[in-house]
């Protein structure tokens, strides 16, 4: 391998990485001063945004100057700290929107999750490194969720199920690029889809069947979500089947490991069983969501509205767009949560075909250059930071530009660097940081 | 680098690969929405942003020939309502409650109040609430401008009749429109709540007075609200119309109509120069501008009771003994009777085995040309008639316009009934000489309309020019004036004797027979009395009459009828008097009494202004 000496800031720094990042928060910045232009808090947000800013050039500073093995030698305290704000954000954190998700710092508040966010992605590639040569074990696997676990859970108790949402690709990804098996993380992957498309599946039918009688097969299925007989014969009738299948192979001769009969079912039987769980845990606006994406045509408290609106922004933007400061559909308060979740609506309606491709490709270039980040990094901890940076990042990329295009459900997720938010702002920038200084200490031998 | 790591890196390369795939996916949906449906997107946004506030053209103004306003156009506020849209479209907490502070400020029904609002809410349009109203509660309602978002009120011209009950067949009244006729009417720019001439010459001249409405395009947000002004359409006003009519005129036969016993009738007064209308009058009547009031209830009983029938062109009456003048004029012309033959009447008068009686019992006894018509005598023209022969009258009647149109430009004319041996069926059978006898005296089956009756007296007063009734003097377009020539319906070609002893034998109705109440000091007033029998009810008052000043040629000529009002003589003529008197500018007090009540009309420039 061909290791060329580049010394000195200039070959530490990688420049697209770096352009890339400051491309988008200064699109960023550009766009939620305009979409909340019209707000009466307008003021604030700028004043907000401003020192997230300043501190998030800061933390940047931090991340890429400080050694980032440091936390690998520090991820059981990195990990304790979580845990710590986490369950202190509960015991006193401040209200808002419904959401026990704030610290009230005096002169700012601070949202936890993020940085819980962020940091458990360096908590979880130390683990993945530290069970290095026991990747291909079933138990790294289900060790690794089990680690993520107290996280997702101390945040779902907040509740904040956008933020919890996105440790399922991470997750996933993680343990893809740390070498998992695959049939493992199918494993894992198909108790989480049975986990959660059962609560979709449920509220799909309460909603479209909402008068199934008894005698109805959507009656029948939401009755296999109440423990009651209905949930017992469907767990018998897997059961039934795995038996059947495992027979039927040995009889054609398919040899197929006699483990799988029993995982699978076990699987099947879990995740169904975590899915009424989940199904009963839903709130109301949370189902609404759903719906709105399942089935628009019964809209229930505006969801599908949000987004019909958010399409019409984007479309009538045009390629050139109406100009920045005036887009009429933010402007007169068509378009929803026009300086957050919806901010690249905002873009698509004032900058056009232009402004979105723009916030996209430079987007992708910033994932490019993570994964870039991540094939050079020195170690495998540095590694694995990257490619849960790059799951990460793409996820938000990925579903909130899918929802302002209609192409995906409105999960709440917003757009890092462009979407007003101080705390995410900070914690993104310290994160992209981290990455840097992966990249900066490719060469380093220590 | 790791090293012997190529495996892991892979597995990033795979991710990469598929967040790519998933970037071109987006990229392609962008293209998709931003590049090949922005038309749609576009017109989405446009639709979501904007409101059009149509404001209708003042219609064009109607004058009387002295250039008085009749129907003029006065600043009304309108109650609009823009709902918000989507999530800012308003629940049903505040809609009710904004429909029940609404109903009692407009005095409606809460629950239908508040359907229009959910009408509106729905269709996501703007939808008038309330129109013409009264600045108190135009005060009041722009409190709630305040609390409600979407509630506001406009300014438009409003069509206004200063003089309230007057003309009111003639000039017609605004309504608004059925729902079969708007569909057809959409096309030329009519909107759901616009309004439509439903009569008279506002419905005849509907075009020329409308003009082309205006608006103004807002910029509202979600929560309905107006934003501001994002293009104003101008309106162009409509032409106005110049009557003939003579207001005067026009209000005595309003009010003598009025006064009347039966308060049931018609005047119609026209010029015997050349037809021009100087009144046209039915009763009863109603004031136009209670169908444009902002109290709904009003407008309903008003339209429920709406007395259209116009009795001056579409009722049809036995003209009685007004239609002597029209058996003289034949038999005298013809040289079946002449002025000296003199008769005796008894009181009645036996042909064959029947007893034909006069109306006055006690008989008339020596009568003569002038005392047959002056005392209208019956016995005297059953026997004149019978020595005319009924194909003669009827053959003059013809002549003189009866049983055809006049063809006044209004609609709903009537023809009448032409009675003799020639329009009656041939299955009928024979013609009898009672039936002469009948028709001499203008009863039977013969039926005559007021305006008719009008043109009638018309072309004895001018010596045999039936003129075709217009109402129309000029309109006034944009691009100059039209003016309204007069038309002639036909000649009658009498011997200058007869007219000399038809007009004589009217002037004796006046000063010595049954016309004295119509009679006038200064002015030359002469006319025919009648009192039509008819089988339904008591008998109709005639009174056909001309006048001019002395030594001067005609200039008013007329036909009162009041239905069921008895004799001629004492309901019809005085009516005739008063309506020649104003004509002649006698009343008592003209200026005064012609006074348009209520706020000072608007024209289209003072409109604009606002």
């Amino acid at each position: 391998m061909l290791i060329r000496a580049e010394t000195g800031v200039k070959g530490k720094i990688d420049w697209a990485f770096f352009a890339a990042a400051l491309g988008l928060l200064a699109m960023g910045t550009l766009s939620v001063f305009s979409a909340a232009n019209e707000l009466p808090y307008y003021g604030q947000v700028i004043q907000k945004h401003l020192s997230a800013l300043a501190l998030g050039g800061l933390l940047f500073l931090f991340g890429l100057t400080f050694n980032y093995q440091i936390f690998q030698d520090q991820a059981k305290v990195l990990y304790g700290v979580i845990i710590a704000v986490l369950v202190a954000v509960l015991l006193v954190g401040v209200t808002q929107r419904g959401q026990k998700a704030w610290f009230n710092l005096g002169f700012m508040t601070f949202q936890p999750a993020e940085l819980a966010r962020a940091s458990t992605i360096l908590v979880l590639a130390a683990f993945l490194d530290f069970r290095a040569r026991k990747t291909h074990e079933f138990a790294t696997v289900l060790m690794t969720v089990g680690v993520a676990a107290p996280v997702m859970m101390l945040i779902l108790k907040q509740p904040d199920f956008s933020t919890t949402l996105v440790f399922f690709p991470v997750l996933l990804g993680m343990l893809f690029c740390a070498g998992a098996s695959i049939a493992h993380l199918l494993a894992v992957t198909g108790f989480g889809f049975m986990a959660l498309s059962m609560p979709l599946f449920y509220t799909l039918c309460q909603v479209r069947y909402a008068e199934a009688g008894p005698g109805s097969w959507a009656y029948w299925i939401l009755q296999t979500s109440r423990f009651g007989a209905a949930t017992w014969i469907v767990v018998g009738s897997i059961i039934a089947a795995s038996v059947l299948a495992w027979r039927l192979a040995a009889m054609a001769r398919f040899h197929v490991r006699a483990v799988f009969f029993v995982v699978a079912p076990l699987i099947l039987i879990s995740g169904f069983f975590s899915g009424i769980m989940v199904h009963r845990q839903l709130k109301g606006y949370q189902r609404n969501r759903f719906v709105a994406f399942l089935a628009p045509e019964t809209d229930i408290q505006g969801a599908a509205y949000n987004v019909r609106q958010s399409q019409i922004a984007i479309g009538s933007g045009g390629v050139v767009g109406k100009g920045l400061f005036s887009g009429t559909q933010s402007r007169l308060g068509f378009l929803p949560e026009r300086h957050t979740d919806f901010v690249y609506a905002v873009v698509g309606e004032e900058l056009g075909f232009f402004g979105t491709m723009a916030i996209l490709s430079l987007y992708l270039a910033l994932i490019w250059r993570i994964v870039i980040a991540g094939r050079l990094a020195r170690d495998r901890f540095g590694f694995l930071i990257c490619c849960g940076m790059a799951t990460m990042y793409s996820f938000h990329l990925v579903l909130n530009v899918g929802m302002c295009l209609g192409l995906m459900p409105v999960a709440g997720i917003p757009l890092p660097l462009i979407s007003y938010g101080g705390s995410s702002l900070v914690i993104t920038l310290w994160t992209l940081g981290v990455v840097a200084n992966v990249y900066s200490r490719r060469y380093s031998l220590l | 680098m790791i090293q012997g790591h190529q495996a892991l890196h892979s597995r990033l390369n795979f991710i990469w690969a598929v967040i790519y795939a998933a970037g071109c996916m987006l990229g392609l949906r962008l293209i998709q929405l931003q590049i090949l449906q922005k038309g749609e997107y576009r017109l989405e946004a446009e639709r979501n942003r904007t409101q059009m506030i149509h404001q209708t053209a003042p219609r064009g103004r109607i004058y009387d020939r002295k250039g008085l306003a009749l129907a003029t156009n006065r600043p009304a506020f309108s109650l609009i309502y823009l709902p918000g849209k989507g999530k800012d479209r308003p629940d049903i907490k505040l809609l009710k409650a904004l429909a029940a502070d609404l109903a009692i400020q407009l005095k409606q029904d809460p629950g239908a109040v508040l359907e229009r609002l959910q009408e509106a809410v729905k269709e996501e349009t703007a939808i008038r609430l309330a129109e013409n109203l009264p600045s108190k509660t135009m005060f009041r309602l722009s409190e709630l401008k305040t609390i409600y978002p979407g509630v506001d009120l406009v300014v438009e011209a409003r069509r206004y009749y200063p003089f309230g009950r007057f003309a009111s067949h003639l000039i017609g009244y605004m309504g608004k429109m059925d729902p079969r006729s708007w569909r057809q009417l959409k096309k030329e720019g009519y909107r759901v709540d616009s309004r439509i001439g439903r009569m008279g010459i506002e419905q005849l001249l509907e075009k020329e007075l409308r003009g082309r409405d205006g608006g103004i395009r807002m910029e509202v947000d979600a929560q309905g609200r107006l934003k501001r002004m994002l293009e104003r359409i101008d309106w162009v006003a409509g032409s106005n119309v110049y009557l003939t009519l003579d207001a005067a005129v026009q209000r005595a036969a309003d009010e003598g109509l009025r006064k009347s016993a039966t308060n049931r009738g018609a005047v119609v007064a026209l010029d015997p120069r050349n037809g021009a209308i100087l009144a046209l009058s039915s009763a009863p009547d109603f004031d136009p501008n209670a169908l444009l009031s902002s109290d709904p209830e009003e407008v309903k009983r008003t339209a429920a009771t709406l007395p259209e029938f116009n009795h001056a062109i579409s009722g049809a009456y036995p003209p009685g003994s007004a239609f002597k003048l029209i058996v003289g004029a034949a038999g005298l012309n013809e040289g079946r009777f002449s002025t000296q033959e003199s008769i005796y009447c008894p009181g009645y008068f036996e042909l064959g085995r029947r007893v034909f009686l006069c109306h006055e019992h006690k008989g008339h006894k020596n009568v003569s040309w002038l005392t047959g018509m002056a005392k209208s005598c019956d016995v005297y023209f059953y026997q004149m008639g019978l020595k005319t022969g009924a194909s003669l009258i009827e053959r003059y009647a013809k002549m003189f316009g009866l049983g055809e149109l006049t063809r006044i430009a209004l609609k709903g004319e009537k023809k009448g009934n032409l009675f003799g041996p020639e329009s009656r069926p041939k299955a009928r059978g024979p013609w009898y000489e009672g039936e002469t006898a009948n028709l001499s005296i203008g009863q039977g089956e013969l039926l005559a309309t007021p305006i008719q009756m009008a043109v009638m007296t018309a072309a004895i007063a001018n010596k045999g020019t039936l003129w075709r009734p217009h109402f129309t003097e000029r309109i006034n377009y944009a691009s100059g004036d039209y003016v309204q020539l007069p038309e002639r319906l036909g000649s009658i070609n009498l011997k200058e004797e007869t007219w000399m002893n038809v007009q004589e034998s009217m002037q004796m109705v006046i000063s010595s027979g049954t016309g004295k109440a119509a009679a006038i000091a200064g002015i030359d007033v002469r006319g025919k009395t009648g009192t039509a029998q008819n089988p339904a009810g008591d008998d109709h008052a005639w009174f056909v009459s001309y006048a001019s000043r002395a030594g001067e040629a005609p200039s008013i000529a007329l036909a009162v009828i009041v239905e069921n009002g008895g004799h001629g003589s004492s309901v019809a003529a005085p009516i005739a008097r008063e309506v020649i008197k104003a004509y002649f500018g006698l009343s008592e007090s003209p200026t005064k009494r012609y006074e348009p009540h209520g706020a000072r009309p608007i024209g289209p420039e003072t409109a604009r202004a606002l």
